[in-house]
């Protein structure tokens, strides 16, 4: 008697809970990004005093009423620079992932729509790519788009875009063996059109799992970046920046080093967690592993 | 005797001879009293080719001398030369060289060798400190082995001084012809070993023609970029080492480090683009209200704590060419913010609406220059980086405002010469170009009375301030740090690591 076959991915859905709780998994992960997302947003809003305020006379001090997170040594108010840090690094994060992901999965599902040898080229060229740390080659990008918050944008984006065409080019490969795809094949439709409506709708779970595991790397990419002193403006308070800034401090004013560093792993912690989330909504076969 | 059995008993006589000449009294003596491996960092080292140098100067003086060397005041004292007469009012310079003094390889330096180093550096090399005064050079010659003559076209005042840089490389230097990639120098330590970006070693040079130094076996200076070598020294990697301002606190609360200080200083300015001005910064009242804006205390104290002093010359309060009534006359001592804007609304300046470029190197200092800009209204565009970069940037003159330094120099001129209109990397100071200045200088350059070249070099630094070319903020004396076990260095007027009165071969370790 022959086996049962593997439950499908469609298969999967149709036996899933009903619609009403479908979309359920996905609530713990936006509510995580929701709340990085207003952390940044209302950030600088909330900050008790101007980021860029120097007072030359109050330099290391520690933390204490009115200066809370203490101060750096140009006396700004460390609790204010990390609010006003936190939307510059969630923006250029969130601005970064989504180009690489439009870049990235256009390009590649573009070349694999053109035929067999244009996948080879440009696929041949992101493999060279893919093979340089990504944090080399976005410093190779901004030396040569400059700096400021644009810049570092895209010089982050596309270091992680490449990423995004391979995670296409699997998800491509998967879903054109597909009996509905085939099907589409056999009917004459045209690629174009097989790519806009049965294939590319299909990829996006696997897009959006790639985009949640970017998004911590590029908050960590864009604070390297800004520790070695690349990216945006010396009095943009970013939180690599802080950290670099503070260094030669650090025994004096331990405060402003540690602040930036505490924040930035527990928003990657958040990133993380959230990405995990994503991943087992965006999978039902793996809904409850995640 | 047979021809095989005198070459088999010359061989061995000779073999015999070197190993005694290990034991002789002076050798063996020399070799006992040096001990261990010196560990610096002080700054970098850009090329092989001493007469090549770039402005790094600290590492090269451990393998080669000059003529002169500077002494604690910043005058030039014999070194190679043991003395010097000049003569035709300053165009001629004859100079006894001191006997004895061997080279790396044994042979021994002649004046010979002086004339074809100075030919070198004016016929081949062509560019740096000494471009300037070799061009005036319009005979090199070589009476006898121990005396060197200069003539030149005028009168060059700093002359003596700047030869401490002219270091004497023996001729038959690998690449002498080209970049010499292995000098054979006289100094205290040999051109061991050099990986770039990395490492530098050298070892005691045994026919030194001071008696007892060095002191220690070998040095090895550190070459990379570290920004803050302190911890590094605490740790015991190092002997002696930069110390950052920022650091001292802690080197000072460490009962293992001892602190020195260098007898030149490290100047503190922000200069205007005096090439290209952009309105309204072209404007010297509009400067003026600038330099009402800046806090020079705050600043100074910002960039070196207790060790800095504000000021507004090029000399350091207390050398030969500061001056009292120009620094008592200083209008910018202390911030005037309203004075500031009051100038700039007769001006016509509305700040909002004005762009102000500043380039900068990442330094804080340049932060709250750009903090104090902000303060007046003015749209503040910052862009910080680094050395190479900020130069580059600099020479497009499409800037506005450029808070720098600049460190110690054999000589007064060499902060003027920033200023000139064909000096070297003119753009830290904004790249002016005023013939009524260069002409200033230059007779200021040509005087042989010192107290007339301190007149001139006042009334050249007058002209500048006058059009806010450069506005100084202060002044502090570079810091050093070394660990205690570590005696008989001390720092000198410059960068350079060696002196013929102290530097790094008179340090012992232990």
């Amino acid at each position: 008697m022959p086996e049962a076959p593997l439950p499908t991915r469609h298969v999967a859905e149709a036996v899933a809970a009903p619609a009403a709780s479908r979309a359920s998994p996905w609530r713990r992960p936006l509510l995580l990004l929701a709340l990085a997302g207003l952390f940044a947003l209302v950030g600088p809003w909330i900050a008790p005093q101007d980021p860029l305020w120097q007072d030359l006379a109050a330099r290391n001090l520690p933390p204490q009423p009115g200066a809370w997170l203490g101060t750096d040594n140009l006396g700004r108010d460390v609790l204010s620079r990390l609010l006003a840090g936190a939307r510059i690094t969630v923006l250029v994060a969130g601005g970064a992932t989504a180009l690489a992901l439009a870049v990235g999965a256009g390009l590649g599902l573009a070349a694999l729509a053109a035929g067999a040898l244009p996948a080879a080229l440009v696929f041949g060229l992101i493999d060279m790519i893919r093979a340089l740390p990504s944090v080399l080659l976005g410093l190779a990008l901004m030396v040569a788009l400059g700096t400021g918050v644009g810049p570092v944008t895209i010089a982050i984006g596309l270091s992680f875009a490449p990423t995004f065409a391979v995670v296409a080019r699997q998800a491509w490969l998967r879903e054109r063996q597909a009996a509905y795809v085939e099907a589409a094949v056999a009917s004459g439709t045209h690629p174009a059109v097989i790519l806009r409506r049965h294939i590319a709708p299909n990829v996006a779970g696997a897009l959006i799992t790639q985009a949640a595991i970017i998004l911590p790397r590029a908050v960590t990419t864009e604070s390297v970046l800004s520790f070695l002193g690349l990216g945006v403006s010396p009095e943009t308070p970013t939180w690599g920046r802080m950290i670099a800034a503070g260094l030669p401090f650090v025994e004096r004013a331990p405060h402003a080093v540690l602040a930036p560093v505490v924040a930035l792993s527990l928003l990657t912690l958040v990133l993380a967690v959230a990405g995990d989330h994503i991943r087992a909504a965006a999978d039902p076969l793996r809904r409850g592993t995640g | 005797m047979t021809t095989s059995r005198r070459s088999l008993f010359a061989g061995a006589s000779a073999l015999a001879a070197a190993g005694l000449l290990d034991h002789l009294p002076g050798r063996a003596a020399r070799a006992a009293e040096r001990a261990g491996t010196l560990k610096v960092a002080l700054l970098g080292l850009d090329t092989s080719d001493p007469h090549r140098h770039t402005g790094s100067i600290a590492v090269q003086q451990v393998y080669v001398e000059g003529l002169t060397s500077i002494a604690d005041d910043g005058r030039a004292i014999p070194y190679l030369a043991e003395s010097w007469r000049i003569e035709n009012e300053g165009r001629r310079y004859v100079f006894r060289i001191r006997e004895g003094v061997r080279f790396h390889n044994g042979r021994v330096m002649t004046a010979e060798d002086v004339k074809a180093n100075a030919e070198r550096v004016r016929d081949r090399i062509g560019r740096g400190w000494l471009s300037a005064p070799m061009k005036l050079v319009t005979r090199l010659e070589a009476p006898d082995a121990r005396s060197f003559v200069m003539e030149m076209s005028e009168p060059y005042g700093p002359l003596l001084n700047l030869l401490s840089e002219l270091w004497i490389v023996a001729p038959e230097s690998e690449g002498w012809g080209g970049t010499i990639r292995q000098p054979i120098g006289t100094g205290p330590f040999r051109f061991t070993r050099w990986v770039p970006n990395e490492l530098f070693r050298g070892e005691a040079h045994d026919g030194y023609w001071q008696a007892g130094l060095p002191r220690a076996e070998a040095v090895e200076f550190v070459l990379r970029d570290m920004d803050d070598p302190s911890l590094a020294l605490r740790a015991g990697d190092l002997h002696i080492a930069r110390a950052r301002f920022a650091a001292l606190p802690e080197l000072r609360a460490d009962p293992n480090i001892e602190i020195q200080f260098m007898k030149d200083t490290t100047w503190y300015f922000w200069s205007f683009n005096n090439r290209r001005p952009r309105p309204p910064f072209d404007r010297v009242k509009v400067r003026e209200a600038i330099a009402y804006a800046m806090d020079k205390p705050g600043l100074m104290r910002l960039i070196a704590g207790e060790a800095g002093v504000v000021t507004n010359q090029m000399a350091a309060p207390g050398q030969f060419y500061w001056d009292e009534a120009i620094h008592a006359a200083d209008r910018h001592a202390a911030p005037d913010l309203d004075r500031a804007r009051a100038i700039l609304r007769a001006e016509g300046v509305e700040p909002a609406r004005t762009p102000l470029r500043i380039v900068s190197w990442q330094t804080d200092y340049a932060q709250a220059a750009a903090q104090a800009m902000r303060s007046l209204g003015f749209q503040v565009e910052h862009i910080a980086l680094d050395d190479l970069g900020a130069q580059r940037r600099l020479n497009q003159y499409d800037w506005d405002l450029a808070p720098f330094a600049s460190g110690p120099r054999a000589d007064i001129f060499l902060r003027f010469i920033r200023m000139l209109s064909d000096g070297p990397n003119v753009g830290l100071w904004g790249g002016p170009q005023d013939p009524a200045f260069d002409a200033l200088v230059k007779r200021a350059v040509a005087a042989t009375d010192l107290a007339q070249r301190r007149a001139l070099y006042l009334d050249a630094w007058r002209h500048a301030m006058d059009r806010y070319w450069t506005v100084v903020i202060g002044h502090a004396a570079e810091a050093i740090a070394n660990r205690r076990e570590v005696t008989g260095w001390r720092p000198g007027f410059t960068w350079g690591a060696n002196r013929v009165d102290g530097g790094l071969a008179f340090a012992r370790i232990g």
